[in-house]
């Protein structure tokens, strides 16, 4: 399960600046099926890598591959996050 | 109605004195300067304090068709470009859009951005975006309002400094009376008040330097008088929809204003300094082209922009075309600032403005004009167009490209 505050922060990101419906904002949507370009795609992920401020590296995502799901998204950014220390 | 003639449908502004042609205008009635202190602070170069003209407008509001964040100019060209097309009375899906053109100029288009990523790169050692070149293009304004207002036929920009958006005026006259189109959507942008390029602009020495004394900043612009130092950048867009008459006519539309007189030259002197002999060759062109004598011309918007050389020059090429005082002249720049490629669009609009409500605009800051120009300079207070039909605009640029339009009451 991705811990939500990820998830809500790639939502925000899709919904607000680059205006995809909210209803198409779902864990298991696809990033084909956003309405994304390749270019559209190529500026959601440098705009997600300064949201969270991490950079994600292209073997883990290829910003001109679109198949993946938004929870497969929220995973990678999850993984890239720093570890809270225990 | 001469089928020469092109209509005006529709105007839109970005401007330091506001985001619409009446509040432009209105600024201008008022002597309303939008001039203001820049302060320059950037490693290596000797601080120093500008005089620019900016616009109070929101650039990361503006949503672009192709979901890129623009440059600021684009911004601007974008709404302002919208705003003359909604302020028209035409129909998007009326239109065939093979029939419908963008010309559209800039000085230094993109040049925001330009500086932006010149710091990612050599100051923070930062990444750069995956759309940085296509915030850049010279034609990134045009690309974005062809999607956004779905032209499909010419979609050009100009480059020619100061004169470019009276240029692409010019230009989408012809091709509308060749017939090779029935609408375009024409005009100019210009945003570059960054630190490296007004550094650029200030080592030219063609910006008014500001005494220690920054409550008068607002008054340093001062075209055409006795003691002009120079100009204050500025920034903003301007926008107009040109219709073809018959395709006026064909929707039962008459229009109270109209695009007349178009003419441009290259000087071929200097790369800086004007020759009032190309100047004047491009104010009678524009004439000829409109079917008019000089006589008929009630008011001139002169490009003056305060510069020593560049308003003896236009003086002297204003006095041998009009004779002497032969012409109510004013130079706005004094309140809106130079808005470089974006000038002559925004210009014209207030000449063209001059002629709807019939009031000429004065020459703000002006105390006493040069003793050595024979024009008759409006100062003080606006003046009553008494009679008249036919307005021009100048638009006289860097590299020496000349460009005059001429607009008219129907």
């Amino acid at each position: 399960m991705t811990p939500a505050p990820v998830f809500e922060t790639i939502a925000d990101l899709l919904i607000k600046k680059f205006e995809v419906a909210p209803e198409q904002v779902k864990e298991d949507a696809l990033l084909e099926d956003l309405g994304m370009d390749s270019l559209g795609l190529m500026e959601f992920v440098f705009a997600l890598e300064d949201a969270f401020n991490l950079r994600i590296p292209e073997d883990k995502l290829d910003p001109t591959q679109s198949g993946i799901s938004l929870q497969q998204l929220s995973s990678i950014v999850q993984e890239a996050l720093p570890k809270n220390p225990t | 109605m001469n089928t020469r003639q092109v209509g005006i449908a529709g105007m839109g502004v970005i401007s330091p004195l506001g985001h619409s042609a009446e509040a432009l205008f209105d600024g201008c009635l008022r002597n309303q300067s939008a001039v203001h202190p820049f302060e320059i602070n950037l490693s290596g170069l000797d601080p120093a304090t500008v005089p620019v003209a900016s616009c109070d407008f929101d650039d990361k509001a503006i949503k672009t068709p192709s979901k890129i964040t623009p440059d600021r100019g684009t911004a601007m060209a974008l709404a302002a470009a919208k705003q003359a097309f909604q302020n028209s009375s035409l129909d998007m899906d009326q239109l065939d859009p093979d029939r419908t053109g963008l010309f559209w100029g800039s000085g230094m288009s993109g040049a925001h951005s330009f500086e932006t990523i010149c710091r990612q790169i050599y100051n923070d050692h930062q990444r750069l975006r995956p759309t940085s070149v296509l915030t850049t293009m010279p034609n990134a304004a045009v690309a974005e309002i062809a999607l956004a207002l779905k032209v499909k036929g010419h979609a050009l920009a100009y480059a020619c400094a100061c004169a470019s958006s009276a240029v692409a005026i010019g230009e989408a006259m012809r091709a509308i009376q060749g017939g090779w189109l029935d609408v375009a959507i024409v005009g100019g942008h210009e945003s570059m008040l960054m630190p490296g390029i007004l550094s650029s602009w200030q080592a030219m020495r063609v910006l008014a330097p500001l005494s220690h004394d920054l409550t008068q900043a607002h008054q340093v612009c001062r075209p055409f008088a006795e003691d002009r130092h120079g100009f204050a950048m500025g920034e903003g867009a301007g926008a107009l929809v040109l219709e073809s008459v018959e395709h006026a006519q064909k929707r039962a539309h008459d229009h109270s204003l109209y695009m007349t007189g178009y003419a441009t030259n290259c000087d071929s002197q200097h790369i800086t300094h004007p020759d009032p002999a190309g100047q004047v060759k491009a104010m009678k062109n524009a004439l000829k082209n409109a079917q008019l004598n000089a006589k008929d011309i009630a008011y001139v918007n002169a490009h003056g922009t305060g510069t020593q050389s560049g308003d003896a020059a236009e003086a002297a090429s204003l006095a041998e075309v009009f004779g002497p005082y032969g012409v109510p002249v004013s130079a706005t720049k004094a309140v809106h600032g130079h808005l470089i490629g974006a000038g002559g669009v925004v210009e014209l609009i207030i000449a063209l403005k001059a002629l709807q409500t019939q009031q000429l605009p004065a020459t703000a800051h002006v105390q006493a004009v040069d003793r050595n120009f024979q024009i008759d300079l409006i100062r003080g207070s606006a003046r009553s167009l008494q009679q008249g039909r036919h307005v021009m605009s100048n638009s006289f640029a860097f590299g020496g490209t000349n460009a005059v339009l001429i607009a008219s009451l129907a």
